[in-house]
């Protein structure tokens, strides 16, 4: 892997560079903390961000949209008429954080991990490219939520992109992660780099790494009693106590898989199938037709979005936590039950555990959920 | 090869299946006989193992699994289906004639090769019959492979018991014993009275325990009930085996509405053995 470096006046020519061929998005501000990926146009070129707070809406939506139509349904004189239908432009996310990188790579290991692979996201996927800006700016692109160094994804991703930039004040250090990088990188507008570029890149990261000091995530400690499922009700209750049931959580996440399926009209009496992101939080998730809901009280809900993101035999399955690390669960959280409060309440309930008070000792244990 | 169809490249693709004849069971339950469009895919449909499930599609209503209560051994395909929610009410609107869509077989199955040598306990409570009404076919139609064959059904009162051309068919075989009972008799019923438990212990009953297999599915309290009269009488939880039954929306691991623990219901399931069900960890 050769590194190059472009001018920090050149960098939008990357953005130039890939537009003929692919719709380009990008991380732009809108009023006050808000920032957003949008498409980037003639118009709002100039206003591209390079170091700017995460968006809340997380990019993974370009390879699993918030609403997907799946399938459209005619009827012609009372047949059937199924057609499939596959929305998949060539896009690059220029500015993806290294956390929504990994959230990303997850979202990979997934969908298309065993089989049957799911052909939506499958396509989409092959048409994305990924340049990932390295979070370096301790005021803009570092928030106090943000954890991606517990989770080990940050601030600097190792792989998973295509093309990586990391801002080194005159100039980008740009690595290339894939081979559609590589052909990137041959490009006139990328100079060669010199062993200096390599320590400077060191000690930057030497110093953004500082600024996650207070910022901690003590995930070994949840995985092990989660696995084990000896984790108190009585620390899910309390978990579940605060959980609001407005799904935040899983519609902010980079790793949440899970979606529904509906069927709706359109006006014009086409039927379309179109699956839509769903969250484990909410109380109709796993309610059948009938009533019988299995999952009906709240702390068995949120037991289950903290299993199914740490619990081993997943970590296994997909090689990693479906934890980022990129801290929006704790943003936008109302009852503070993001990840890293709840990982707290696991360990300080554990603490109890491991130095016993006669109550807790006779107190239930949960199964895994 | 195997001819491959559009499902192949998208699972999530229905084929379209042409309903056959629709016949009443009880009250909100009828059979929906059915067959694909695509001759190929009904040949491929047809290969699915006792306890699989397929999705079934009514456009504009949604999709849901559906137990396949056939056996592959009797070359056709039929749904039973209560009412319940908006796709079965709007699946029960449907004529003969119309179209629909169906994906699948899903799930693992009951493993009926390992149970070659064995005997076979079929314990169904109401529409618990669906599921395992494929399993008992497919037994009679292998019956070499089997040694005894009992099953116990029960309902809430004899105008809810399932399949009756089939009990009655049971009932005079010689090749399995099948006993029925009702909670609530009516003026004709002159069979048993009681829950499908009161049946284990009915004079002339004798349940095998050693080398046998025990097949339950049913309502959430009849099934307490009958593991814990099946223990009793010493089964062990590995030879108690039964399918569950969750909301789901892909049937192929994706979704995410299935799972149970680290297992999901479509593809590790939905058969399970009793041990299994006890370390899923959760209420089922």
């Amino acid at each position: 892997m050769r590194a190059r470096v472009i001018a920090r006046a050149d960098v939008l020519k990357i953005v130039d560079l890939l537009r003929p061929e692919y719709e380009v998005i990008a991380p732009f501000r809108g009023r006050g903390r808000d920032t957003f990926f949008d498409t980037v146009t003639e118009a709002n070129r100039a206003l591209i961000q390079i170091h700017v707070p995460n968006p809340y809406y997380p990019p993974k939506r370009f390879v699993l949209p918030h609403i997907e139509r799946l399938l459209t349904v005619r009827r012609d004189e009372g047949h059937l008429q199924i057609e499939p239908t596959y929305d998949a432009p060539k896009r690059a996310i220029f500015g993806i954080r290294s956390c929504d990188v990994a959230g990303i790579y997850h979202l990979d290991r997934f969908y298309l991990g065993r089989e049957p692979r799911d052909v939506y996201y499958a396509r989409r996927r092959r048409n994305l490219l990924l340049i990932n800006v390295v979070c370096t700016d301790i005021e803009q692109d570092i928030d106090d939520v943000c954890f991606c160094m517990c989770a080990d994804t940050g601030p600097a991703a190792r792989d998973h992109f295509d093309l990586q930039l990391m801002d080194m004040g005159e100039d980008f250090l740009v690595v290339a992660g894939s081979e559609a990088g590589q052909v990137l990188l041959a490009n006139p507008i990328f100079k060669k780099g010199t062993a200096a570029h390599i320590t400077q890149r060191q000690q930057i990261l030497g110093q953004v790494r500082q600024r996650f000091k207070n910022t901690t995530s003590w995930f070994s400690a949840a995985v092990r009693y989660i696995t084990q499922g000896s984790i108190l009700d009585k620390t899910w209750e309390e978990v579940g106590n605060r959980c609001l049931e407005c799904g935040g959580c899983t519609y902010v996440c980079p790793a949440c898989t899970c979606f529904t399926v509906t069927d709706r009209t359109t006006s014009t009496g086409e039927i379309e199938r179109v699956r839509l992101w769903d969250g484990c939080a909410l109380s109709g998730y796993t309610r059948m037709a009938g009533g019988f809901n299995p999952r009906k009280a709240v702390h068995d809900r949120r037991n289950r979005r903290f299993f199914r993101k740490l619990a081993h035999y997943f970590i296994q399955r997909e090689l990693a936590m479906a934890c980022m690390g990129c801290g929006r669960c704790a943003a936008v959280c109302h009852g503070d039950v993001g990840m890293p409060s709840v990982v707290e309440m696991i360990r300080r309930a554990t603490a109890e555990l491991d130095n016993p008070q006669p109550e807790s000792r006779t107190a239930t244990r949960t199964e895994s959920p | 090869m195997t001819p491959s169809l559009p499902t192949a490249e998208n699972p999530y693709l229905p084929q379209i299946a042409v309903l056959d004849r629709v016949k009443d069971e009880i009250a909100d339950v009828k059979t929906f006989h059915w067959h694909f469009k695509d001759p190929a895919a009904q040949e491929l449909f047809q290969k699915f193992r006792p306890g699989q499930f397929a999705q079934v599609s009514v456009f504009g209503a949604g999709e849901f699994p559906a137990s396949l209560p056939p056996s592959p051994t009797e070359q056709k395909v039929f749904f039973t289906v209560r009412q319940v929610g908006s796709v079965t009410t709007a699946l029960h609107r449907l004529k003969p004639g119309d179209e629909f869509g169906v994906r699948g077989p899903y799930g693992n199955g009951f493993p009926m090769d390992d149970y070659a040598g064995r005997n076979l306990v079929f314990v169904a409570g109401g529409i618990g019959l669906i599921p395992l009404r494929s399993c008992v076919i497919y037994a009679l139609s292998h019956r070499e492979k089997y040694r005894r064959i009992q099953i116990f059904y029960g309902s809430r009162d004899p105008r809810d018991l399932m399949y009756l051309s089939d009990l009655r068919e049971w009932e005079k075989s010689a090749g399995c014993e099948c006993h029925l009972t009702v909670d609530r008799s009516d003026d004709h019923w002159q069979g048993n009275v009681g829950v499908v438990g009161s049946l284990f212990k009915k004079p002339g009953v004798q349940v095998p325990v050693e080398n046998t297999t025990a097949f339950v599915c049913g309502p959430p309290v009849m099934f307490r009930f009958v593991i814990r009269d099946l223990t009793a009488m010493g089964f062990r939880d590995q030879d108690i085996v039964s399918t569950l039954e969750r909301y789901m929306k892909c049937g192929i691991g994706k979704c995410g509405h299935c799972c149970i623990g680290v297992a999901y219901v479509c593809i590790d399931g939905p058969v399970f053995t009793f041990e299994q069900i006890q370390r899923l960890g959760e209420q089922i």
